[in-house]
């Protein structure tokens, strides 16, 4: 599976919130010989536009194809008397998945390794070996002896994001720290090349946006929606589920290896019905494995995107993600190709709705 | 070889409490051209030597343990999840979603399931007999790799921050052995003050007692040093119970080793200008420096430190510096005539 490898890539490179140029160039070479006049706008989106059918036609649809290059991350806060570096977080992590990782920190001449600790379960007494460490508690460790070499590579505002191996493991699951959303922009590549080979006849505007800051603000989409003013918007996410042992079947909001699943309602978005129905339609009829996600939980750029300008109809489809927001996600690959591919019809569908 | 290299690949060595065996094969590609292995025996301690060459030489024993912590599978769950129970001391706070390679019939990939935050009912970790691991595989995969007893580790990722400080898995006590092996590979022969034994010995992070008394009793050396790694000190911790990172490795003085090689080392070190911290550990020195002095008849022994910070996660902290002092501070001690004639007279 060739875009396994373009995930690992893109999983691997350095893009908190705000940081994503690194991700937005490796995208724009990536998809150069399909989309050469992709360019980043002002907001730092990556935007690619793709037109079909006829170019003339006064009542082209637009359609634009999100997915967010950005990821959780960390931004440095203080330089401790120590040489120890304080921080804070960038989105929603959890601080449960935070001592002990290994972080990436881009400082002001280059990139810095770096651990998040705190003291040892040694120095820990009953109560405190029970709860995770408070971020407030925890620093981190880059190896400098006091606050003066801290400073010479690091200072405050610094980024950073998680680092962690990406690998491949049990029967087609992959692992890495920012599947969310690199594999939404692996899939939405994959659409692009799907659709340059063999472009559909319908007069539709396609535009594909790589977009900034989902993390934060849901902010990149927002303001990309506006400059484009969509008819029709699909998000391509990955979405937090809990099909681990011992969680009820209603609790586990969608399961990996059972294809992409399609939101009804989250936190941040009431999904348009009929294009939940073309999703579920077009699905069946070319044998796409997809599934209705079923918790109303977390959000994403549809959350901004539906609300722009007299409205948008929203579609998100989101890659089952275990471990969400955390040094180590997992997915299933299998779910990230249906997820392009349901994409991809629903394109060349769109016009019946 | 560079110590430094040493330190990683011998680190990278899976050798999970209890499992040391597992790590042979690897420990004598690494080792076997380098000092004489003289076994592998029934509990798990690997032993190595290089002698002096002159008889009735004395014996000294270089004890570093070779067990790290893990984990141990007792259950394959539904799916494929696994359940586990703690081989050592496993903090809670760093195991969710963290990485982790199950060693069944070959070793494979796994990550600890975390709750998401929609179904955490409150904010106490989950015990380490109550995570999962999470190995995507179907329950009947699972079985055809793992079993029950399997051993569970984390996965090895080594890399070198500012300041010479290395960072990764299994530091304690790996880096140590590298340490003592490193020495004896590099000490010639003549300036041997007796016949070196270095005893990796094994689980000393689930039974103290076990690996390093069989060790120790079947070396039986006429004196022993005990090398562990030593909680550096980092915020809230408390300066007479912690090391310095970067000031040399520990000496602890304590009722339970040897007070009088204590002190010889000591004097050594401040002779020979080998940097060194003193650290009090009145009734225990929580290493195997005990278990070796009651060892027969009772082994005298000292205890030395590596100062490390983060003990027992994936990512220990220690500096190559104080693991180059660590070294030199080994050499000066098995080449010594000086004690090796002090506890001579100590027999006599």
């Amino acid at each position: 599976m060739a875009c396994i490898e373009l995930i690992k890539k893109l999983s691997n490179a350095f893009g908190p919130s705000g940081c994503e140029r690194e991700i937005a160039q490796m995208i724009k070479k990536e998809i150069s010989d399909i989309a050469p006049d992709a360019y980043i706008d002002r907001m730092g989106n990556l935007i690619a536009l793709m037109r079909f059918g006829d170019i003339s036609a006064s009542n082209r649809a637009r359609i634009m194809i999100s997915a967010h290059m950005d990821e959780v991350g960390f931004m440095i806060n203080e330089v401790k008397e120590g040489g120890l570096l304080g921080f804070d977080t960038i989105g929603g992590i959890s601080e449960s998945v935070l001592a002990g990782r290994r972080v990436l920190i881009h400082g002001k001449n280059g990139f810095v390794d770096g651990i998040i600790a705190s003291k040892a379960i040694h120095h820990k007494d009953k109560n405190e070996r029970k709860k995770a460490v408070a971020v407030d508690k925890l620093y981190i460790d880059i190896g400098a002896v006091d606050a003066d070499e801290a400073r010479a590579y690091v200072e405050v505002g610094d980024f950073a994001s998680f680092s962690s191996e990406f690998y491949e493991f049990g029967d087609g699951y992959i692992k890495g720290k920012a599947l969310d959303d690199r594999i939404g922009c692996a899939s939405l590549i994959e659409v692009m090349r799907s659709l340059y080979a063999n472009a559909p006849s319908e007069s539709i505007d396609v535009f594909c946006c790589f977009t900034v800051r989902e993390e934060i603000s849901l902010s990149g989409a927002k303001t990309a929606a506006f400059a484009l003013r969509p008819d029709v918007a699909i998000v391509l996410e990955s979405t937090a589920v809990a099909d681990i042992a011992g969680v009820d079947a209603s609790r586990r909001v969608a399961d990996t290896a059972k294809g992409v699943a399609v939101s009804v309602m989250d936190r941040s978005t009431i999904y348009d019905k009929e294009l939940i129905r073309l999703a579920l339609d077009v699905a069946e009829a070319e044998g796409v494995k997809a599934q209705l996600k079923r918790y109303v939980s977390g959000g994403n750029d549809a959350g901004s995107i539906h609300k722009v300008c007299d409205g948008v109809r929203t579609l998100a489809l989101s890659v089952p993600t275990r471990y969400l927001h955390s040094a180590s996600c997992v997915a299933h690959i299998d779910d990230v190709c249906s997820q392009a591919r349901l994409c991809e019809l629903i394109v060349r569908n769109i016009c019946e709705v | 070889m560079q110590l430094k290299d040493l330190i990683f690949e011998l680190c990278a060595v899976p050798s999970v409490s209890g499992f040391e065996k597992r790590g042979t094969q690897r420990l004598l590609e690494i080792l076997g051209d380098k000092l004489e292995f003289v076994a592998v025996d029934g509990v798990g301690n690997h032993i190595f030597r290089k002698c002096c060459g002159r008889q009735n030489a004395p014996k000294i024993m270089l004890d570093a343990h070779f067990d790290e912590i893990g984990m141990i599978v007792t259950d394959i769950t539904e799916a494929g999840f696994l359940r586990v129970a703690p081989l050592g001391g496993i903090d809670a706070a760093i195991m969710q979603a963290a990485d982790v390679i199950i060693y069944g019939k070959e070793p494979i990939r796994g990550v600890v399931c975390s709750t998401p935050p929609h179904l955490r009912e409150d904010d106490e970790l989950p015990e380490i007999t109550a995570l999962m691991i999470d190995t995507g595989l179907s329950k009947e995969r699972a079985s055809e790799i793992i079993s029950i007893g399997s051993p569970v580790g984390f996965a090895p990722v080594y890399a070198e921050l500012l300041g010479q400080r290395l960072v990764g898995k299994s530091f304690d006590d790996k880096a140590c052995a590298a340490c003592a092996l490193f020495a004896l590979i590099n000490a010639p022969t003549s300036s041997l003050a007796g016949d070196v034994y270095v005893l990796l010995s094994c689980t000393e992070e689930t039974s103290r007692l076990g690996g390093v008394t069989a060790g120790a009793f079947s070396l039986s050396p006429d004196y022993a040093m005990v090398i562990d790694v030593n909680l550096a000190r980092v915020p809230d911790t408390k300066s007479f119970e912690t090391v310095v990172l970067g000031k040399g490795p520990s000496i602890s003085v304590s009722a339970a080793t040897d007070v009088p090689l204590t002190r010889a080392t000591q004097r050594l070190c401040e002779k020979k200008g080998i940097a060194h911290q003193m650290i009090a550990a009145p009734s225990s020195t929580g290493t195997n420096a005990t278990s070796v002095n009651l060892t027969r008849e009772g082994i005298p022994v000292v205890d030395i430190g590596l100062p490390l910070a983060y003990m027992h996660t994936y990512n220990e902290l220690i500096d190559l510096n104080d693991c180059n002092t660590l070294c030199a501070l080994i050499s000066e001690f098995i080449c010594s005539g000086e004690i090796a004639e002090q506890m001579r007279c100590l027999e006599g």
